[in-house]
């Protein structure tokens, strides 16, 4: 299966020889009821997947298991060859529901410290990286601002400055969007995929947005449910350089939409 | 607007005070009640004038402040602490609550004679009683908070790497800090009053002392002199506790 994978999934930038991250044969049930069978991923270090897939097919629970909030029932999930025990801090985690995420009681520069704070980066050498990373997410003139005095987007986006400051190696998101409007939406994914290929960071994205996924993505990994599996990886062929009017109007994409699109249609029925 | 409303009733709560004080200078002065057991205003007011004069009233006032803040204070340290390993741990909400919630309508003057058998008429069982009576409200506050925090919070505590203690300081007890400053607010009341029972117990000075003995040689003005000083206590300390929790609490969405 990780063959086959691989083999439909030519990457855009060269791949060392061990995958950064592997899922071999993986699955979750709670009880009687089966999340996830059969769970067998590589991916690369540097490498943007998105997950997609019907709702109820196990996208956040797949994420949860690589963020080691969960523990799977069956085979082992890994991380530059050693077995993923619980959390850890070179795993950062982008929640849905960014006004839970996140402190109220502290500003936003007190938010991106506490990441700061539980690495144990001495007191004077925070404030410069806390300004760097809100400027990186365009949060630069709104250090003082607590969360319920920014939008929904801008609280996003901090949640995502928090994340970085973890200094991650793997940066997973959890449909981190879906709660924000189409305009923000589209801002935040270029920011994102920006900030991705500076940091070098490995991404793992689950979203029910098919053209997100795929605008995003060096590849995209379709789940079916009952119980959630790998049905698909699609390889995404566009140019690394992206534009949301062009390439959501290149051949390409579309051709990659309509696969992701009837998949879903069989999947769901 | 606001602020024009916020006036308009401030005048207004003022105009019913002096209505409130007009009237007992009334009945006062009309003989309604013996002057005996009931002075005017301007007798109590004469009466808070002379005790300020011969420093008496400031050093009664003093005491009953300091008895009623130290003895808060170590309630709100133990209510706190205890609240916060009880909100913490499952294990220890289903243990532990039934016993405490057991243990807490006992009204803390009846404990009063407990305290005395191991301490004696002194000034630590003035404290254990007051810290006694006010526990409660800060520990059940502080554990329903810590308990009801959003799951979520705990989740980016574990992702972030944040050990045990550094989550109970970072983010379950300013998180519970809402509920924690009711039951602050409510142990503040209850420690006045217990500080006035505990002075009029032992009879070891303060304002609870005063009125006490004010009352057994029917010398009213010296026990309304007493209770008006109690009122502004109560007033100013509820006013000093909002004063904090509006700032200690500003990140909160209006």
């Amino acid at each position: 299966m990780p063959a086959q994978i691989l083999k439909v999934a030519p990457r855009p930038q060269p791949v060392t020889a061990a995958p950064l991250i592997r899922f071999a044969g993986v699955g979750l049930s709670f009880g009687r009821t089966e999340i996830l069978r059969g769970i067998d991923l590589e991916i690369a270090a540097g490498e943007f997947v998105s997950v997609i897939g019907p709702s109820g097919c196990g996208k956040t629970t797949l994420l949860r298991l690589l963020a080691g909030l969960q523990k799977p029932s069956a085979g082992q999930v890994s991380m530059a060859g050693r077995p993923l025990r619980g959390p850890a801090p070179d795993i950062a985690v982008v929640f849905q529901d960014y006004a839970n995420a996140l402190l109220p009681w502290r500003t936003a520069a007190g938010n991106v410290a506490l990441a700061l704070e539980a690495r144990g980066v001495p007191r004077p050498e925070r404030a410069a990286r806390i300004a760097e990373l809100l400027q990186m997410v365009g949060l630069g003139a709104h250090a003082e601002r607590f969360p319920a005095q920014m939008s929904g987007g801008m609280q996003q986006r901090l949640q995502i400055a928090r994340c970085l400051a973890q200094d991650p190696s793997v940066l997973l998101m959890d449909e981190p969007f879906g709660a924000l409007d189409a305009m923000t939406r589209h801002k935040l994914q270029d920011e994102l995929r920006g900030i991705v290929r500076r940091t070098g960071v490995t991404a793992f994205f689950v979203t029910h947005d098919l053209e997100e996924a795929i605008y995003l993505g060096d590849r995209v990994i379709a789940l079916a449910p009952h119980p959630g599996r790998i049905a698909h990886s699609f390889p995404v062929t566009l140019p690394p350089q992206r534009d949301q009017l062009s390439t959501r109007e290149d051949p390409a994409f579309l051709a990659l939409r309509r696969a992701l699109f009837d998949f879903i249609q069989e999947a769901s029925a | 607007m606001s602020a024009r409303r916020h006036l308009a009733w401030g005048l207004a709560s003022l105009l019913v005070l002096a209505m409130a004080i007009g009237l007992w200078s009334w009945i006062a002065r009309a003989g309604l009640v013996s002057a005996v057991f009931l002075p005017g205003p301007e007798r109590t007011w004469a009466a808070i004038v002379k005790g300020l004069q011969s420093g008496v009233l400031v050093q009664q006032t003093g005491q009953t402040l300091r008895r009623m803040v130290l003895g808060w204070g170590l309630a709100s340290v133990l209510g706190i602490g205890a609240g916060a390993v009880i909100g913490l741990s499952a294990r220890a909400r289903v243990w532990v609550l039934p016993l405490l919630e057991g243990i807490r309508p006992l009204p803390a003057s009846a404990v009063a004679p407990v305290a005395i058998v191991f301490l004696g008429l002194s000034e630590q069982m003035i404290l254990v009683l007051i810290a006694f009576g006010a526990l409660w409200p800060m520990l059940l506050t502080t554990a329903h908070g810590v308990a009801s925090r959003p799951a979520r919070l705990a989740e980016v505590s574990r992702c972030l790497g944040l050990s045990r203690t550094a989550y109970l300081r970072k983010i379950a007890l300013p998180g519970a800090l809402p509920d924690i400053f009711g039951g602050l607010r409510l142990g503040l009341t209850v420690a006045l009053i217990l500080a006035v029972v505990g002075e009029m117990i032992t009879a070891q000075g303060g304002l609870g002392t005063r009125i006490l003995l004010a009352a057994r040689s029917f010398r009213a003005p010296d026990i309304f002199s007493g209770v008006v000083v109690l009122g502004l206590i109560g007033l100013a300390s509820n006013a000093i506790l909002s004063l904090a929790e509006a700032w200690l609490l500003r990140w909160r969405p209006r």
